[in-house]
């Protein structure tokens, strides 16, 4: 998916970041409408799931043969109900959880992971390089899809083989970015003078490396969220991801799809939150890179 | 250039045999007995042992693995355990019928969205790059599982335009270019086509945009250069990229159409993958992700070898 | 009219007329499957009955064989390619007098030779022909065979390790190929499986694995009231239930196997017919026996059977289904007049409870097995959810164990004593119950206890193992009838099932499709039908 244009991200030009660089992000960032209302769409989204259960909603596991298929907008659910009964507005935001978590988590782990592997990469070199990147380019050989359909369909269903097959997949470019990042800004002048200087490796990672690598890392990695989204969704879509009668998008909608003939609407409502978080996140992404002047 | 080749194909074979180590472990993290899903519910302790002798699953792990190999190098990828047939047969027809998809896909993806990127590069922040950015970004952000159940309800169940499903009249067997089995391909290929579109417009966008506002553009105009000509100038400087993000799109596109497969019913790789993963057929879960992974560093190397061959400075790198 | 405008209409009467084509090709079926793949081609099939349904009857013939002529009754053995049989004094030695005259699709005639070949095929792993594939469906199914042998062409006699009158049973399990065909084939069972040859009313004349079988009628077969009428039926895996509905409702299939209750108005409304009919499925508990299972209770087992308000799963499902009276469905043959009546009675159930010694301040806490799908689970979360809220109300407290379909077999398979299943005391499962053996003897009987069998609650109980016997050694059928609706009656009356439901097996036909007799059985005839223009 996406993730293949981003490899070939450029380490940054402008070395050296202060406290404006940061404060001008902020500034752009705030100044870009767009943006900032995929923040709070985003934003809207992890609160209403995270505190779900203070909202006052019906209980997302309770259902009842009688108020089957409600349509949207029946009086008391305001949302419709899904194929057994069940309220649809408590499902969905409820089903932000899990959604959002096994879609998020695996790139924040992957992350710290790939970062830690491709910056150790970079900077260290040699056979150190050799055997992380080597060993990074035989998970490249798999499409991410498949590589994650692959190791969830071995592994079967559930939240935690989802999440570490997911993890998997994006370690490796991550990874790559990281390493590239890093061993253009070790080849700068300026690193060979802090190393001249007596400082220790550690510090001069600390101080001069990850302060300028971090950032284009991050900006990769928040393109990979909507990507990660739809992947999540797409196993629980296929039956390996989670489990029912956990709420959750994917699996929302794979369950609710014999219910397209009947009442089309109602089965399309998760297949539109997973779009329209997927659609937030990326153009989020995009507005960080623009404000982060990380060019690709 | 020859040397370059020589070494970028010599990277391959660690990547391929790394590949072979993580399709055979696989089968070793999958829980429970891939047996369990053919034999009939009554089959006794002692006729599920006799099976699983037959299979060759009995043996230790590393003597597996070396079978396995060795068999592999003569072609040979083992029986399916729910067909009993071998699976090299079964994984080269689906990939067959997987690739007609995906080229059909990326024959629509492709000229859309180098057309679009185009559009939105040149006539950069007018409200054309800004449609075409919207477009893309939705391209991108669908969920085409999702898409490809809307649109089997429009056009096969309400309009009753396009088959729901399968790969033509008579099944994948009898393919022919005739508008009886085209039409079965339009609905997936039209499906899988939206993430490319996004994609290949974004970076054909990006590159255009750059080139053109780059100082030798106004170079090439202080020059006296055509219009025409500096266009001419510009896309050939893209080319490189481009390729490479379509080359890598087309593997993308045949490793990842089994959500589209499925809902299709498309008898390719990725339905197979799904029907395999569901029967626990894990001899035919290995085979087929082998042979998807294989294809798709195959696909890499000549996309790195094109790409250095249109633009000498990256063989350097 | 503009001249883009005309192209845009040419191109729209072109799609119509194709679709309008595809639609009527004359006097052919073509079938969605629930199954992932063609069934097994080459004799004994897999897929389980819907593999014998469209792969098997239809391919092939048994000696005995179910009768599916009929709709209002349960179905009853007939002689297939036997036309008659009897024990001997012994009780052991079966003679079977095989029908003159019938031949293989390849011509062959079928000999007293060819079926011992068969037998072979499936139990003897040192014959040329034995196929670990056919043996693994079949050998199962024909526990009792000792020994077999071909007296002269038409004479057949089979020895039983002990008297067994459910042989008949097991052999209508059993499906005769070609000896000759598999030799033509230079004896390679894959070659057989894209070429097959049996006796059936069907020749199977191509075959793309995962994709389509195409079957054409059999004009020379021995039945002629089973020639088939239709030029050809074609049969599609499409294990997708939504798939299969999108399939049915674009016209690209004619005829879908279990549409998926939620899609049957859609269906119905564009004038497509469901059929549907009683058989023997049902959609049990099978209740743990092992010490300190609370099942052990028989108010506790009855409490919660008169729980279950089984009328109003019906919208769930569609209406398509039939509420439990007892283990076998009500219109069984051996169902008998159990005294017991399982229907919804909360206060009686409450009254048990109590008498039982639990209330709503002493609740009692069961452990269940379900599984999200499965084959003939229909649909398993919404209808255990359905049972934990009923049994809630008379102080029973469920809780699910939920597991993977394969994970469930085997659990199934490893008994309610195994440490896998972690105590749950009861399993959600679905049975085929056609016959005396998989209907009653295999749950129940204390020689087939978990792991060794199928009885995975442990039971054992003198009195049902004379039955058991009894079943096994009345060669009278009447009498035998008699034995198996007393056994049945004992499964009602000690309730020792929580009885649910059983499935109808329901079809959605495309109004073309003509003459078909939906049987009580799992597998159906198709001669019969023919498509309208």
């Amino acid at each position: 998916m996406a993730m293949a244009e981003a490899t070939s991200i450029h380490a940054p030009e402008k070395v050296e970041k202060s406290k404006g660089y940061w404060s001008g992000v902020g500034h752009r960032l705030v100044r870009d409408p767009l943006t900032m209302f995929c923040l709070a769409v985003i934003a809207a989204l992890i609160l209403s799931a995270v505190f779900a259960p203070y909202l006052g909603l019906a209980d997302p596991y309770k259902g009842s043969m009688i108020a089957r298929l409600k349509p949207i907008g029946a009086p008391g659910y305001p949302l419709g109900t899904d194929e057994q009964g069940r309220d649809m507005l408590a499902r969905l935001i409820y089903g932000g959880r899990l959604t959002l978590f096994i879609g998020l988590m695996p790139v924040v782990i992957a992350f710290f992971a790939g970062s830690i592997l491709g910056i150790t990469a970079g900077y260290v070199g040699g056979l150190t390089n050799t055997i992380i990147m080597r060993t990074v380019d035989v998970f490249f050989a798999f499409p991410s899809v498949l590589l994650a359909i692959a190791i969830s369909g071995a592994l079967g269903a559930g939240i935690v083989n989802s999440l570490v097959s997911l993890t998997i997949v994006f370690i490796p470019p991550i990874t790559r970015v990281a390493e590239a990042v890093t061993s253009g800004v070790r080849k700068l002048d300026y690193i060979d003078a802090a190393r001249a200087s007596g400082a220790s490796a550690w510090t001069v990672i600390r101080v001069h490396v990850i302060g300028n690598v971090l950032s284009p890392i991050f900006v990769y990695a928040t393109s990979l969220t909507s990507v990660c989204m739809i992947l999540a969704a797409g196993l629980s879509f296929l039956g390996i991801g989670v489990r029912p009668p956990e709420p959750e998008w994917g699996l929302m909608l794979n369950t609710l799809r014999s219910v397209i003939y009947v009442n089309p609407w109602l089965s399309a409502l998760p297949g539109v939150m997973i779009f329209v978080t997927s659609l937030c996140l990326n153009l989020l992404s995009d507005g960080l890179r623009s404000a982060m002047n990380v060019r690709d | 250039m020859l040397s370059y080749l020589i070494r970028r194909i010599l990277l391959v074979l660690p990547v391929a045999f790394g590949v072979s180590v993580i399709c055979f472990l696989l089968v070793q993290i999958a829980p429970g007995d891939p047996l369990t899903a053919i034999m009939p519910i009554d089959a006794t302790a002692e006729e599920q042992a006799a099976m699983r002798a037959a299979y060759g699953l009995d043996k230790p792990l590393p003597v597996q693995y070396a079978i396995w190999i060795g068999n592999l190098f003569q072609g040979d990828m083992g029986k399916s355990i729910a067909s009993g047939r071998p699976v090299a047969a079964e994984v080269f027809g689906a990939v067959k019928n997987s690739l007609l998809l995906a080229v059909s896909a990326a024959v629509i993806a492709f000229p859309i969205g180098i057309f679009l990127g185009f559009l939105a590069g040149y006539f950069r922040d007018t409200w054309i790059d800004r449609a075409v950015t919207a477009l893309s970004i939705t391209g991108v952000s669908v969920p085409n599982y999702w898409l490809g159940i809307v649109l089997v309800i429009i056009f096969s169940v309400n309009l009753g335009w396009l088959p729901s499903m399968g790969a033509g009249p008579g099944g994948s067997q009898s393919w022919a270019w005739d508008w009886a089995h085209m039409r079965h391909l339009l609905l997936p290929a039209v499906t899988l086509a939206v993430v490319p579109i996004g994609i290949v417009s974004r970076t054909v966008r990006a590159l255009a945009g750059d080139i053109l506002s780059q100082d030798f553009v106004d170079a090439l105009y202080a020059k006296g250069m055509s219009r025409a000509d500096v266009l001419r100038h510009v896309a050939r400087n893209a080319a490189a990229t481009a390729l490479s993000v379509m080359g890598l799109q087309l593997g993308y596109l045949l490793g990842g159409s089994i959500l589209i497969e499925t809902v299709f019913n498309w008898p390719g790789s990725g339905f197979l993958l799904s029907n395999a993963i569901f029967q626990r057929d894990l001899p035919l879960l290995q085979g087929t992700i082998l042979i998807l992974a294989l294809f798709f560093v195959a696909m890499n190397l000549i996309v790195d070898v094109v790409q250095a061959a249109i633009d000498p400075r990256i063989q350097r790198t | 009219m503009p001249k883009f405008l005309k192209g845009a209409v040419a191109i729209a009467t072109a799609v119509a007329l194709s679709c309008a084509t595809m639609a009527n090709a004359q006097g052919v079926l073509r079938v969605g499957m629930t199954a992932a793949d063609i069934p097994l081609t080459t004799g004994q099939t897999d897929q389980g009955g819907e593999g014998m349904r469209f792969m098997g009857y239809t391919v092939y013939d048994s000696l005995i064989e179910w009768d599916l002529s009929s709709a209002d009754k349960p179905s009853v053995l007939i002689p297939g390619l036997a036309t008659e049989w009897s024990v001997g004094e012994d009780e052991l030695t079966w003679t079977f007098t095989l029908r003159e005259g019938v031949t293989f699709h390849d011509g062959s005639p079928l000999t007293a030779e060819v079926i011992v070949w068969n037998f072979d095929k499936l139990l003897d792993d040192t014959a040329e022909q034995y196929d670990p594939r056919q043996s693994a469906q079949g050998k199962s199914r024909i526990p009792a065979v000792a020994s077999y042998e071909a007296v002269d062409d038409l004479t057949l006699t089979i020895t039983t390790k002990v008297p067994d009158a459910t042989l008949p049973y097991q052999l209508a399990w059993i499906l005769m190929s070609s000896k000759a065909n598999w030799e033509a084939m230079d004896k390679d069972w894959e070659q057989v499986a894209m070429a097959p040859s049996g006796t059936g009313p069907w020749k199977l004349e191509s075959v793309v694995p995962r994709e389509r079988a195409e079957l054409v009628p059999n004009a020379e077969y021995w039945d002629e009231t089973r020639i088939p009428k239709l030029d050809k039926m074609v049969l599609i895996p499409l294990p997708e239930p939504n798939a299969r509905a999108a399939a049915l409702l674009s016209g690209q299939v004619d005829w879908i196997e279990a549409p998926a209750p939620d899609t049957i108005p859609a269906m119905t409304g564009n004038g497509f017919v469901i059929s549907s009919n009683a058989y023997p499925h049902n959609w049990t508990w099978h209740l743990s026996r092992l010490e300190g299972s609370p099942w052990n209770d028989i108010r506790v087992r009855k409490a919660a059977n008169m729980a279950i308000d089984r009328e109003s799963m019906m919208p769930l499902l569609g209406g398509l289904m039939v509420p439990a009276k007892g283990f076998l469905p009500p219109s069984s043959q051996w169902f008998g007049t159990p005294t017991f009546d399982p229907s919804y009675d909360l206060d009686a159930a409450k009254a048990l409870m109590t008498e039982a010694g639990f209330g709503p301040d002493n609740r009692l806490t069961v452990k269940a097995l379900i599984s999200p799908s499965g084959s003939g689970q229909m649909l398993p979360l919404p209808m255990n959810e359905y049972i934990q809220q009923s049994l809630a109300e008379v102080w029973i407290d469920v809780e699910f164990m939920v597991v993977e379909w394969n994970q469930m077999i085997n659990l199934w398979r490893a008994g309610a004593a195994d440490e896998a299943v972690d105590g749950a005391q009861s399993i959600n499962f679905t049975y085929f119950i056609q016959d005396p053996f998989t209907g009653l003897i295999r749950h129940l009987d204390e020689g087939l206890i978990a792991p060794n069998g199928t009885n995975w609650g442990h039971y054992k109980d003198p009195e049902m193992q004379a039955l058991f016997e009894g079943i096994k050694t009345t060669f009278d059928p009447v009498e035998q009838t008699a034995v198996l609706q007393k056994t049945h009656e004992k499964y009602v009356n000690e309730a020792l099932f929580l009885f649910v439901t059983h499935d109808v097996a329901p079809r959605a036909l495309s109004p073309k499709v003509e003459g078909f007799v939906q049987a009580q059985n799992w597998y159906q005839n198709f001669s019969s039908i023919s498509m309208a223009e």
